[in-house]
């Protein structure tokens, strides 16, 4: 089987901070990580290659730094990777985004499966991959958390929607997103490692994959950011002290004032 | 004033009776200074009595250190401000001043963020962060896995952790103390400026006390060793009081070292097909031209233990290592750079498959993520033996896990594994090993299903603590003695040595006030 | 193409562009601003220079007459046989909308046999309800309602577009916008009209909930927006509303290559999160896993969900359909008791919409204060085991 797994480079959202003055995100001393839902992504592709034969390929857009991401990926189990690098790909919303992986993945041309993870930490859109999907023109399902069954033909998966589980068989090609939790994200290994190192990640710019310039980067984006600001919260809170007794008698009878307990459970 | 800083409602206080060795201690009265001139009105309402005065940091402690038999107590935690920092450009080298109470994870949070509270620092120290923001990164080595340990704690037992195969110990580290007496005298300590030379102490306090005394030098074990008073004939007089368990003196004020963090750095987990492969992997690596920063070991029970209790989600996916019989060693490399880095993970894995590794089947860990991911992997170990333990304790209470903490010279480790391995085996106990194998240091957790292995499992723990002191090697190469492991502390040292020490001991606290019961019984 | 100038004679060379940049994309180089590789003109140097001297030149890649599309749309989600909870309150939201533009309200409702839902969305505000309706729309299916939505979207052209942020509205959107090459804006928390421009601005929070973008869609339509259930308000239902009813049979000529096969409601789930009135969530500062066990029987008398913080989550203490947050589930729950959790902003992002939340935390620093209505300064577990003895003991 052979398989393309989506990957971006992303900052580590736990370790920003907002810059309160400008309103904009405080990148320095932030570390660039991969977007942690790709990389269970790329493990469940590893694990189909080793099931069933066949690569996995890797496709990023980004700086040319994130050569150095694929390299590790490389050395967790993929077997080559692509980077679509291009100032012109610069400043684009999911839209030009996905018509931008859509060439890549138009490139690499042999693919039966499409692993993206759930969402990017950055963005948090989760709209890259069923985007991809539709332009592709082939289905897709989202927040997979096991595949159940896998041939050269289909899947069959689990994934989880609000409520409940869905068991969904797919005909191939298709896209799939997963959730965390899907598997657990193998190390590279130190033969990985060194077989990365000789290998090459392939850089495309907007020309080798024929970009219609239209419709990729600032461009080819339908949405704009208009403002940034900090979230603000307005509330004044009543704290409670004393000892732990009294501190839960005074919680349990502002919750019976607000109703949200019926009274005659105070604890008096 | 006097009567609130002296607390009598030892109800309240029951949890500062404990230590994380687990045992209950007692005390009439607790103290909480939050800073030098409290400390030393709290020394002053306890100078007529003679009670005992038994000093606390975060009482993390593993062998009773912190926990009180009788008296006094003085908890540290309110002293925990980091006050200032310096750059000696000779040593090329920061340091940075702080309170006993600080804790290890706040200094490694602060230092990585090179964010401090500094409303209170001199102008000095400020120029000094601001060169040390300019330049690159540094960071506090001693590694010990309780990050929630304080700096004062560290001093007392000389603590390490991994990295200190590398590094070495607290007591590498230390550039100056502060230190009170307990007749709240003061000591001011700096590397290089107080000595012990040709066996004679010399030294002035604060107070204007003249101290000339000859000491009578004794053998250390050639080990990483944290049981009893470190003693050269030629030393700096502060290495004296890293390791003394607070039987001299209360540290009220540190300067830690921060040295340059390597450029690249590399975690490495290879499995091994058998113990004795492993073991000739960790001998060529002790030797290899670039040396890991750590070597760590986990035997194939270590390994099991995972296996059986890991859940799906965070730790790295042992499931996938195949179960045969393996042997963990986990290296760790630092340097300069990432060329460098990559040429120093050419030599480990030429080691590696040479000793029977597979490199398809040797983790390698290169993003920040997948570091903590496996020091978690490697924390555990202890955690689930703890976890285990407290699920047997609740059928039969009085059972805790026997741990061991012994460290020989180079050149026995195969002799004193051997030891190890037949001992469970004949006594028909569940344990497991891992710990610091590059220095020898290994940790030895049996793991009693009743209280009739619990006394087996003692009494093993016993004759190896004879045998490793017979071989120069120490009882406690980390945890320090307290008060569980003074009887194992006879065993390493002769009288006239344990004399010597008492000593010492009289020099500075002639009534036996400070931590009464440590190290001496 | 897009460009970024630095025009050099404005340039004073203050850095103020370096300091807000969020991509560490701008240098100084003979004290004039430089612009390197990094850059992905979010315009935040434009924006705050204070000399006026950057400037990006965007050029809208194709055209679409705009004048052409009218009215706020809303997908009816459909589940168990009835519209859900989220497409009520987005009919609220676009009737809000609709009001400020002069324009109509319309649900779009997918299914089989569903034609009895219509009445209602009428009722809760919508002023035509369009039906697709059939045998093959009894499933929800990503490829072929997206089908159908573009057919309809082509034919009626609405300006706004609004789907719940639910599990299938995050997942049919995008094919939908994708395939119209239309903007898309999910988990919007405001949604408002700008009262100079007339633009339609979609507020949501981004990287990891640390900030918050208000995003346009000037050039392309329809403009569409996901929102999460709970966020908007349910508007109070007029039964006596008129409205018309339109069937609309779209020709799809491909079948749909994913089959739902089987559907499980697990009864671990509980009381779901995403329903839930109360939630009681843990953190680390409950100390240990054991704990949880706690957790679970305060939920349990409050007849609420066990929530989750990330951190215990990674640890493995908790399944990951319990964690809220960014990275999780958002809720809006009426009482939501935070317990050991000291309120991260990607937590917070999950559930800062709680009506009453309680937060317990040993710090008090613990930025979990500053969104609550009561606070604990305590130990988690301590407390809760108080809560459980008092609740149990009246």
């Amino acid at each position: 089987m052979n398989i393309v797994v989506c990957v971006k480079q992303v900052p580590d959202t736990s370790e920003v901070k907002l810059d309160k003055k400008t309103n904009t995100i405080i990148r320095e001393g932030v570390e660039s990580i991969i977007n942690p839902y790709d990389s269970y992504a790329l493990e469940e592709g590893v694990r189909l290659k080793e099931k069933l034969g066949g690569r996995v390929s890797l496709l990023s857009m980004g700086i040319p730094a994130v050569k150095g991401m694929l390299k590790e990926a490389m050395a967790a189990g993929a077997d080559e990777a692509f980077l679509l690098s291009d100032r012109r790909f610069a400043g684009a919303d999911s839209l030009a985004t996905a018509y931008s992986l859509y060439l890549g993945v138009k490139k690499i041309k042999d693919y039966d499966l499409i692993i993206c993870g759930k969402q990017a930490i950055d963005g948090d859109t989760a709209q890259v991959g069923p985007s991809l999907a539709q332009k592709l023109g082939i289905p897709h399902v989202s927040y997979v958390i096991s595949i159940l069954e896998a041939s050269a033909k289909k899947l069959k998966v689990k994934r989880l929607v609000d409520d409940a589980y869905e068991i969904i068989e797919v005909e191939l090609p298709a896209l799939i997103t997963v959730e965390k939790g899907i598997n657990i994200p193998r190390f590279p290994s130190l033969e990985g490692f060194f077989r990365a190192e000789a290998e090459n990640v392939t850089i495309w710019g907007a020309d080798d994959v024929k970009a219609d310039m239209k419709h990729i980067g600032l461009e080819g984006s339908a949405t704009w950011v208009l403002r940034t600001f900090a979230p603000s919260y307005e509330k004044s809170v009543n704290m409670i002290g004393g000892s732990p007794k009294e501190q839960a008698r005074e919680a349990i009878a502002a919750l019976v004032d607000a109703g949200f307990i019926e009274s005659g459970r105070e604890g008096e | 004033m006097s009567k609130d800083i002296i607390r009598y409602d030892m109800e309240e206080y029951i949890e500062y009776m404990r230590d994380e060795s687990r045992i209950t201690g007692k005390a009439d009265s607790i103290s909480f200074p939050t800073n030098e001139a409290e400390l030393k009105r709290v020394l002053e309402k306890l100078a007529e009595s003679t009670e005992a005065i038994t000093i606390q940091g975060a009482r993390t402690g593993l062998t009773g250190g912190a926990v009180p038999m009788q008296g006094h107590v003085i908890n540290l935690s309110k002293m925990n401000r980091i006050t200032g920092l310096r750059f000696d450009s000779d040593k090329d080298c920061y340091f940075l001043r702080v309170e006993p109470g600080v804790l290890l994870s706040e200094v490694n949070t602060a230092i990585s963020k090179l964010e401090f509270d500094t409303s209170a620092w001199s102008a000095e120290s400020l120029e000094a962060l601001k060169l040390l923001k300019a330049s690159k990164s540094r960071f506090f080595s001693p590694d010990p896995t309780e990050t929630s340990a304080t700096i004062g704690g560290m001093v007392s037992c000389n603590a390490s952790g991994a990295k200190s195969f590398k590094y070495g110990a607290t007591r590498n580290h230390i550039e100056s103390l502060r230190i009170v007496l307990a007749d709240g005298d003061t000591i001011s300590l700096k590397r290089g400026r107080e000595r012990i030379a040709g066996g004679i102490l010399r030294l002035t306090t604060q107070g204007g006390r003249e101290i000339c005394e000859k000491l009578d030098v004794y053998n250390m074990p050639h080990v990483k060793n944290a049981s009893g008073y470190y003693l050269e004939r030629d030393m700096d007089a502060i290495d004296l009081f890293v390791g003394s368990e607070g039987t001299l003196g209360i540290t009220v004020e540190a300067e830690i070292a921060l040295i340059p963090k390597p450029g690249c750095i590399y975690g490495v987990m290879a499995f091994f097909p058998d113990q004795e492969k492993a073991i000739d992997f960790v001998e060529s690596a002790k030797v290899l031209e670039s040396k890991p920063a750590a070597i760590e070991f986990f035997n194939c029970m270590a390994l099991e233990l995972i296996r059986a209790n890991m859940y799906r989600g965070h730790l790295p996916d042992i499931q996938r290592v195949d179960p045969v019989c393996h042997t963990g060693i986990y290296a760790e490399l630092h340097s300069i750079d990432e060329d460098t880095g990559k040429s120093m993970l050419k030599a480990l894995s030429a080691l590696i498959e040479g000793c029977g590794g597979n490199l398809a089947e040797t983790w390698l860990a290169i993003s920040k993520h997948d570091m903590e991911r496996l020091k978690e992997f490697r924390h555990a170990v202890p955690e689930f033996v703890n976890s285990i333990i407290d699920d047997r304790r609740k059928s039969e209470p009085t059972l805790t896990k026997l741990g061991t903490d012994m460290a020989v010279p180079d050149g026995l480790l195969r002799d004193v594994m051997r030891m190890y391995d037949e001992g469970i085996q004949n006594a028909g106990l569940e344990s497991v090993i891992f710990g610091h194998i590059g220095d020898n240091h290994l940790h030895v957790n049996i793991l009693p299903r009743s209280m009739t292995e619990y006394d087996l499992g003692k009494k093993l723990y016993g004759e190896w603590a004879q045998a490793v002191a017979g071989m120069g090697g120490t009882v406690s190469a980390e945890h320090g003695i307290g008060k569980f492991k003074v009887a194992m502390l006879r065993k390493m040292y002769s009288q006239d040595a344990l004399d010597s020490m008492m000593k010492i001991k009289k020099i500075f606290d002639p009534g036996n006030r400070l931590n009464r019961g440590n190290l001496f019984g | 193409m897009a460009k970024i100038l630095v025009f050099d004679e404005k340039c004073v060379g203050c850095g103020k562009c370096i300091n807000v940049c969020p991509f560490n994309a701008i240098s100084l180089e003979n004290k004039k601003a430089v612009i390197g590789d990094a850059c992905v003109m979010c315009g935040a140097c434009e924006r705050n220079c204070p000399f006026g001297a950057i400037k990006i030149e965007r050029m809208q890649g194709y055209e679409q007459d705009i004048s052409l599309y009218r009215d706020v749309w809303v997908f009816a989600e459909q589940r168990g046989g009835e519209t859900a909870g989220v497409a009520f309150e987005l009919l609220g939201a676009a009737r809000r909308l609709a009001d400020r533009l002069g324009e109509s309200v319309a649900a779009v409702l997918i299914g089989d046999g569903v034609s009895e839902q219509a009445k209602e969305l009428i009722a809760y505000g919508a002023d035509v309800v369009y039906v697709i309706e059939g045998n093959d729309y009894e499933n929800f299916s990503d490829e072929l309602y997206a089908n159908a939505c573009i057919k309809l979207v082509e034919e009626h052209k609405p300006s706004i577009f609004l789907l719940g942020a639910t599990a299938y509205g995050r997942s049919l959107a995008p094919r939908i916008s994708s395939s119209l090459e239309t903007g898309l804006t999910a988990d919007c928390t405001v949604l408002d009209i700008d009262r100079e421009s007339g633009m339609f601005v979609q507020t949501r929070p981004a990287f990891g909930g640390n900030i918050m973008a208000s995003i346009v869609c000037p050039a392309r339509r329809p403009q569409m927006a996901t929102v999460r259930p709970r966020v908007m308000k349910k508007p109070e239902p007029d039964l006596g509303r008129s409205g018309s009813i339109v069937k609309f049979a779209p020709v799809i000529e491909m079948s749909p290559k994913a089959k739902l096969l089987e559907r499980i409601q697990e009864e671990s789930f509980g009381v779901s999160l995403a329903d839930a009135e109360v939630i009681v969530a843990a953190g680390r500062g409950i100390s240990d896993q054991k704990n949880l066990a706690l957790v679970e029987e305060l939920a349990r008398l409050l007849n609420g969900a066990v929530g989750a913080s990330r951190p215990i989550v990674d640890s493995g203490w908790i399944d990951h359909s319990h964690q809220v947050g960014q990275t999780g589930r958002t809720v809006a729950p009426k009482l939501y008791i935070a317990a050991g959790i000291s309120g991260a902003v990607q937590h917070v992002a999950g559930m800062s919409s709680s009506d009453f939340i309680v937060a317990i935390n040993k710090d008090k620093d613990a930025p979990i204060f500053k969104i609550a209505n009561l606070g604990i300064i305590g130990d988690a577990a301590e407390i809760i085991r108080e809560l459980i003895a008092q609740l149990k003991s009246s």
